[in-house]
């Protein structure tokens, strides 16, 4: 609870900073105006971060710990003990390289194939786009657990059972991005296509030395979903992948959840780690993808 | 134009990277002779290993790799490649008890006929529920390995605030008896119980009383007169006020540990959770067999165990089994599962001193002694390959009657309704 | 050849290629069994005999009227708490932005593993969640053995992991809003209440088509809160479709009837977007 505590009162002097800067008139008013808004965003914080609170509780705590009531709220001093635990469990340098390996390639690959054919299905007109514009969305709705069995066995007949190509490769043509980034795409202005074409340029070199960096925002925007939805991957990686050398974080994490014994400080330390990669993604990118966002909604 | 085939090809060299980076042919089908592959998960591991070592000093090329995974994973992998006609499966694969007929059935000749190879002569080493678990038409198709006889695990504490002895309750109206006094004096429960999402208590009961889900000719049978009696004890702890209703596996130890509950009827390898999270309450543990339905009645059950299977698709099964046999039987493995909190069913060991041994936690109760004591007498049910169905059905009809349907009227329908659904 | 008429398809073909092979393959492949049934451990044609069983099943129309109601109660409550959240974040004057829009959004990517223990021991019925509403003098709810106590607890933990996501799709569309709008309606004596029902939510409304069917698609195919939280009970009353289908490939075995149950999915997702469409009034 301390540290909520710290955000509210951190909050509280940040309110008479900006109050400061209002002219005296409406001061009042706003002053009133403001506590509401900090009020309400601090109980939606306090709610929204609670459990990650709690979840780094359970990492530096022993795991009886877990259950105790009332519940253990202060930070322990199993921190490194946990930490040892786990990584001699599952090894805990292999499984973030592997996991951060197959995202860092899939957001790649997956953002080079879903940026070139939204940019066409955008800008050109040409037969069949629409059917294809529509199959890729429709296929959003089949739920993935029917299509799991068959996927599994194209993957065995090819031979490719516990390779990170199985992994990946399902999701390399991802819908929800070749819908995002071809809304942003719509809104580049085709004059300056036009304009570079009558300067001889081709249209490879077109998409990408004039279109690619002006469209940055919805990149940004675009692996983040990417990454997220490759980085929390569970099922499908857990059925493809056969040895514990190739796992990736949420797998390894899920084999630690045995019959009667979970070490609960090791769960919580390991899924405190899978946390920050994530958080770290997004602080960095977060700028761009509210832009990005915003392209691909208003279109 | 160039530029595009560039791409493309770029494309097609990245996935060729990808596809090589991964290193395949470790799934047993291709795999060199010598080498075993396990699915098994967390405490088994250790175990297996044990064994390999040792099985190494007649086979030095043998090798072990043993994929560690979550228990519900081991199923989801299973499942996946068993329905894809036997891909990507491992060499040996635990299953526990309750999953077994249903993969038998499900799936069948997609595990080894382990008779045929000749197991039929361990048989006598292993309890008869364990063997008939795995049989079908007369051969076995696995081989036994841990055991969940059942308990009543108690807190001493409680019970001796209460004034309760614990030895003195025979009958489930005893244990009923008691944990009214206990209410009483103390104002704890006597029982966690998951009403509406587990029916582990309900399960334990039917198996004491030789019957199931189904009956001995494989017949739906959740009317049955021990259905009936069953669920009536259930209710009748829900009525008293004796339940605390704990949803889901970590609810019910928490409650355990933290002394909410004063009781815990489950199989012996609760040992090893209540070690491990109420490591602060030692010594204030004991066990009693699970109280019968009449004075001087059966007080052997079953909940939980395991058992190692071999998929038909092994490349390398000839060695898998001979690996197994070796594991299943030979003495040292079985008491190294022991140490780790896993209680065998290899009854040619249960002499030795790591189940006579006074247990500390328990503040110096054999409990061993009993539970071995407890597994010949285990009976034998169907559990059939419909058992999750029935489960589901019959976890119904327990969170009916706990909301306040007549049980008679709820186990009717939901034996109708089963019937419907497994046609 | 003009190169104009040719390049599309070529910027495309990764995609297309991956997208026959690994996506429209396994659609026919699970539609094909979907008219299928195991016997003696093979698969044999059996017609519309899983179709017709579905229609039949209670367990699916229970399935179907939960995931009604927690479609109905859940995507309005969060699109409304996710632009009111937007709607303050957007305000200039607040400091800490970021950091506000971060922490919001954290929830949508934790990881499964936490939010199923966590949420699960906050909801028992002497967890931190009740012990907090004691305070405020409410008495203990049943959240996870109560038929509906249990729906509202699936609703309130998919609120939770959700709303931040959606809160940054709306701040987004928000901060495109033409300040000038809010000016001339404050000129016209329009309130703070007016300007939201009509500057706002007209300028958000493509927005919030998108973020419903986002979240329509989500909620059809909800598996992870029930599975974790109340495993379909109590008595059914949060069986979702979801789970249904995983219940029926991965405990019943029974693949072929699962497939058919997708497919019932994929129909109704359908109809809800026309539907949302509609509703919506434009393309």
């Amino acid at each position: 609870m301390a540290k909520n505590l710290d955000v509210i009162e951190q909050t509280t002097n940040e309110l008479t900073l900006a109050e400061r800067q209002q002219k005296k008139p409406k001061r009042k008013k706003k002053k009133l105006k403001a506590v509401w808004m900090y009020t309400l965003l601090s109980i939606f914080l306090v709610v929204s971060i609670f459990p990650f609170y709690w979840m780094f509780i359970g990492a530096t705590n022993d795991s009886s710990k877990m259950f105790t009531n009332p519940p253990t709220l202060l930070p322990g001093d199993q921190f490194m003990t946990n930490l040892t635990n786990l990584n001699e469990s599952i090894g805990i340098f292999r499984v973030l390289f592997n996991s951060l390996f197959v995202s860092g390639l899939y957001v790649v690959i997956a953002l080079a194939v879903c940026a070139s054919a939204a940019y066409v299905l955008a800008k050109y007109n040409f037969k069949g786009k629409k059917f294809i514009f529509t199959a890729f969305l429709l296929s959003m709705m089949i739920p993935y657990q029917a299509t799991l069995i068959p996927l599994f066995q194209m993957m065995s007949d090819f031979n490719l059972l516990n390779t990170y190509f199985a992994v990946i490769a399902p999701q390399l043509c991802f819908p929800f991005a070749i819908f995002l980034l071809r809304q942003n795409f719509l809104a580049f202005p085709t004059e300056l296509m036009e304009s570079a074409r009558l300067d001889g340029a081709s249209e490879t070199r077109i998409f990408i030395s004039i279109v690619i960096p002006s469209m940055r925002p919805a990149l940004a925007a675009a692996s983040i979903f990417l990454f997220m939805t490759q980085w929390n991957n569970f099922m499908w990686p857990l059925v493809v992948l056969n040895t514990n050398d190739m796992y990736t974080f949420p797998v390894a994490l899920s084999s630690l959840m045995g019959l009667s014994y979970i070490d609960y400080g090791q769960v919580m330390m390991g899924v405190t780690l899978a946390t920050v990669p994530i958080i770290a993604f997004f602080l960095t990118l977060q700028k761009q993808f509210i832009s990005g966002m915003l392209g691909s909604a208003l279109k | 134009m160039k530029k595009v085939t560039g791409l493309v090809s770029m494309l097609l060299v990245l996935s060729m990277f990808l596809a090589a980076c991964g290193n395949s042919g470790s799934d047993g089908e291709a795999g060199d002779s010598n080498k075993v592959t396990a699915w098994a998960w967390n405490i088994n591991v250790p175990v297996l290993e044990e064994a390999a070592k040792k099985f190494k000093e007649e086979n030095p090329d043998f090798e072990l790799e043993v994929v560690e995974m979550g228990t519900d994973d081991v199923y989801s992998k299973l499942t996946t490649g068993l329905q894809a006609g036997g891909k990507g499966l491992p060499d040996i694969v635990l299953v526990e008890d309750d999953r077994v007929q249903g993969y038998m059935n499900a799936f069948p000749d997609a595990f080894v006929n382990v008779s045929d190879k000749g197991f039929d002569e361990m048989k006598d080493s292993f309890p008869s529920y364990k063997t008939e678990l795995l049989s079908k038409d007369g051969a076995m198709y696995g081989f036994p390995f841990d055991g969940g006889p059942t308990g009543v695990f108690y807190r001493t504490d409680i019970f001796e605030e209460a004034g309760v002895n614990a030895e003195d309750i025979k009958t489930w109206d005893d244990y009923i008896e008691a944990g009214k006094t206990i209410k009483e004096k103390t104002d704890t429960a006597m029982i966690g119980l998951d009403l509406n999402g587990d029916d582990g208590l309900y399960r334990m009961m039917l198996n004491e009383q030789g019957t199931f889900y189904f009956n001995e000719d494989k017949e739906v049978a959740l009317t049955s007169e021990e259905s009936k009696k069953a669920m009536e004890v259930n209710q009748t702890l829900k009525e008293e006020g004796l339940v605390k209703e704990t949803v889901g596996w970590d609810a019910w130890i928490s409650a355990m540990v933290e002394g909410d509950v004063a009781t815990a009827p489950s199989g012996a390898w609760l040992y090893g959770s209540i070690t491990q999270q109420g490591k602060d309450t030692s010594g204030n543990w004991g066990v009693i067999e699970l109280p019968a339905f009449e004075e001087g009645g059966n007080r052997a059950s079953n909940l939980g165990g395991s058992n190692y299977m071999i998929p038909s698709a092994s490349g390398n099964a000839d060695l898998a089994y001979d690996f197994m046999e070796f594991f299943s039987t030979d003495k040292d493995v079985q008491l190294s599962a022991m140490e780790g909190g896993l209680f065998p069913s290899l009854n040619t060991i249960y002499d030795n001193e790591a189940f006579t041994k006074e247990v500390e936690f328990f503040n110096n109760q054999p409990i061993w002694n009993l539970f071995a004591t407890e597994m010949e007498n285990i009976p034998a049910v169907n559990y059939t390959g419909d058992y999750a169905v029935a489960k589901d059905e019959a976890v119904k009809a327990q969170s009916e009657i706990a909301n306040g349907k007549a049980i008679d009227e709820a186990l009717k329908a939901s034996e109708e309704r089963l019937k419907n659904r497994i046609q | 050849m003009n190169k104009a008429k040719t390049f599309p398809y070529f910027f495309a073909a990764p995609a297309i290629l991956l997208f026959l092979a690994f996506t429209v393959y396994p659609i026919i492949a699970s539609f094909v069994l979907s008219f299928q049934e195991r016997v003696a451990g093979e698969y044999v044609f059996a017609g519309l005999k899983n179709y017709t069983r579905l229609w039949n099943d209670d367990i699916f129309w229970t399935a179907m009227q939960n995931t009604f109601i927690i479609f109905v109660v859940q995507v309005p409550i969060m699109i409304i708490l996710a632009m009111v959240l937007a709607n303050v974040l957007n305000n200039q004057l607040l400091k800490l932005k970021g950091f506000f829009r971060v922490s919001f959004f954290l929830p949508a990517v934790t990881s499964l593993v936490a939010y199923s223990i966590l949420f699960s021991i906050m909801l028992q019925e002497e967890g931190i969640i009740n012990t907090a509403l004691s305070y405020i003098g409410i008495t203990a709810i049943p959240w996870l053995s109560d038929p509906f106590w249990a729906k509202a607890s699936i609703i309130i933990a998919m609120t939770w992991r959700w709303t931040g996501y959606n809160m940054v799709i709306f701040l987004a569309a928000l901060q495109n809003i033409p300040e000038d709008l809010y000016e001339a309606a404050s000129l016209d004596g329009a309130n703070k209440f007016k300007q939201f029902f009509y500057i706002t939510v007209p300028q958000l409304k493509p927005v919030i088509l998108f973020a419903g069917i986002l979240s329509t698609i989500g909620t059809l195919q909800l598996f992870d809160e029930p599975f974790n939280l109340t495993g379909g009970g109590p008595a059914d009353s949060t069986m979702t479709l979801g789970l249904y289908i995983y219940q029926s490939g991965f405990e019943y075995f029974d693949f072929g009837y699962a497939s058919a149950i997708a497919y019932a999915v994929v129909v109704m997702v359908g109809i809800l977007s026309i539907i949302q469409f509609k509703i919506a009034g434009d393309e």
